[in-house]
């Protein structure tokens, strides 16, 4: 009898760990990626700041990952964090390129100003210099 | 059960060689294809040198990319982490970009620096060399100046020196001293006699407190007795020795000439001892003017 109890308690403990495994596994308790989303959304707003949206290489890649992001929050309503976490690591990478991108623009703007008035600066240095 | 056995048997390895035939088909998704292509061009390109921070994590997220690939085949996350991939190594080359535009700014900024510091290094030296030119160009005139106050306090000196020892008067040709020719030779002879030389020393002492620039004329005179060509010779030879003399005093030989004049030009009448007495004579003429007239400076003193 005793043995029998053993028996029977240790079989409803597989089960219930095996219905625990479970759970988890179907992503139905997937947590919330709400870490992903604020970061998602961080560097959205950076790239922004940035100017993002006047270059047009950038602006490319900020919608893309603005598309992914609105994606991604459809998903979570939909509980497929798992798949809208995946999402919004795109979005992420997208809007981080963005901003490189608008600097890469700005950066090189720069360069022509600074290129100009060195040539400007020339010139008076010359003209002084007759 | 021992058909069923070779049955369960055979659909166990008709399975497992499709699956190995699906695996070894699979084509990579695009994501991966275009992440691969995206890390070797960004490897090759400049991010290699500049951002080899970001070109490390692309080329861990395409390692990523593969595993799941390995694993998974072309799954939903196979993609996804591909997708990663490829925006890593574009990053990775964007970022490399960024740093060659800054670099090149920092460069024309240096350039600009280093030519403005050389302008202004030329405009300094062109403005001390003006000064310098200004400053050398006062001190010339004070020079000349200083100059010539001291050649008119000489020629001065040198005047009331001469007028101790012979006669000296300002003509319209210059100063002319004028030498008794008794007090230099013996009648008929050219060689100077012994207080001649005395005199002379004294007036080579005058003459050489001269205006270096003037010129003297050593004119030799006889009275009128006698052949003329005979006194044309003695007073040529007599003004000759008087400018030998002078030369070995000091006096610079390119500045004296000497000139025999005969019985021309008497200061005194022949018809007597005494008129003669005076026309047999030396004159050194000085033209001090020489090399100071053409300045006018004297003049406007």
């Amino acid at each position: 009898m005793i043995s029998d109890r053993i028996v029977y308690r240790s079989l409803f403990g597989a089960v219930a760990g095996a219905a625990v495994a479970f759970a988890v596994g179907c992503g139905s308790s997937y947590p919330a990626p709400t870490q992903p989303l604020a970061d998602a959304e961080a560097a959205d707003r950076s790239a922004q700041e940035l100017g993002a949206n006047n270059v047009p290489a950038a602006q490319l890649h900020l919608k893309l990952a603005q598309e992914q992001t609105t994606n991604a929050r459809k998903l979570m309503k939909d509980g497929e964090n798992k798949r809208a976490e995946a999402m919004l690591l795109r979005a992420k990478a997208d809007a981080e390129l963005a901003l490189s991108l608008a600097k890469e623009q700005k950066a090189k703007g720069e360069v022509g100003q600074a290129a100009e008035k060195s040539n400007l600066q020339n010139q008076v240095i010359q003209g002084a210099g007759k | 059960m021992k058909t069923s056995i070779k049955l369960g048997l055979l659909s166990v390895i008709s399975v497992s060689a499709f699956s190995m035939i699906a695996c070894g088909t699979t084509a990579p998704p695009s994501e991966l294809v275009d992440a691969r292509a995206a890390y070797s061009r960004a490897a090759a390109g400049p991010a290699a040198q500049l951002d080899p921070a970001d070109l490390h994590t692309a080329k861990e997220s395409l390692d990523a990319a593969e595993r799941q690939f390995a694993d998974e085949s072309d799954s939903q996350g196979t993609k996804d982490t591909s997708y990663i991939a490829l925006r890593r190594s574009e990053l990775a080359e964007s970022r490399a970009r960024v740093i060659t535009a800054d670099k090149q700014k920092a460069e024309i900024a240096a350039q600009a620096q280093a030519n403005q510091a050389q302008a202004l290094q030329t405009t300094s030296a062109q403005l001390a060399g003006a000064k310098q030119a200004l400053s050398t160009q006062g001190q010339a005139l004070q020079d000349e100046q200083q100059r010539r106050i001291d050649a008119e306090k000489r020629a001065a000196q040198a005047a009331a020196d001469l007028a101790k020892i012979a006669s000296v008067k300002q003509e319209a040709r210059g100063m002319v001293i004028t030498l008794s020719g008794a007090v230099l030779f013996e009648t008929a002879k050219w060689t100077l006699i012994g207080t001649a030389q005395t005199k002379l020393n004294d007036v080579a002492d005058a003459l050489t407190k001269q205006d270096k620039d003037s010129s003297m004329v050593v004119e030799g005179y006889t009275d009128s007795q006698g052949a003329l060509a005979m006194n044309n010779e003695l007073s040529q030879k007599r003004a000759d020795s008087v400018r030998t003399y002078l030369v070995s005093r000091g006096i610079a030989s390119d500045r004296i000439t000497a000139k025999g004049m005969g019985p021309a030009s008497p200061i005194a009448d022949n018809a007597s001892p005494e008129g003669r007495a005076n026309n047999r004579r030396v004159e050194i003429i000085v033209n001090p003017s020489g090399g100071r007239s053409n300045t006018g400076s004297t003049n406007s003193k």
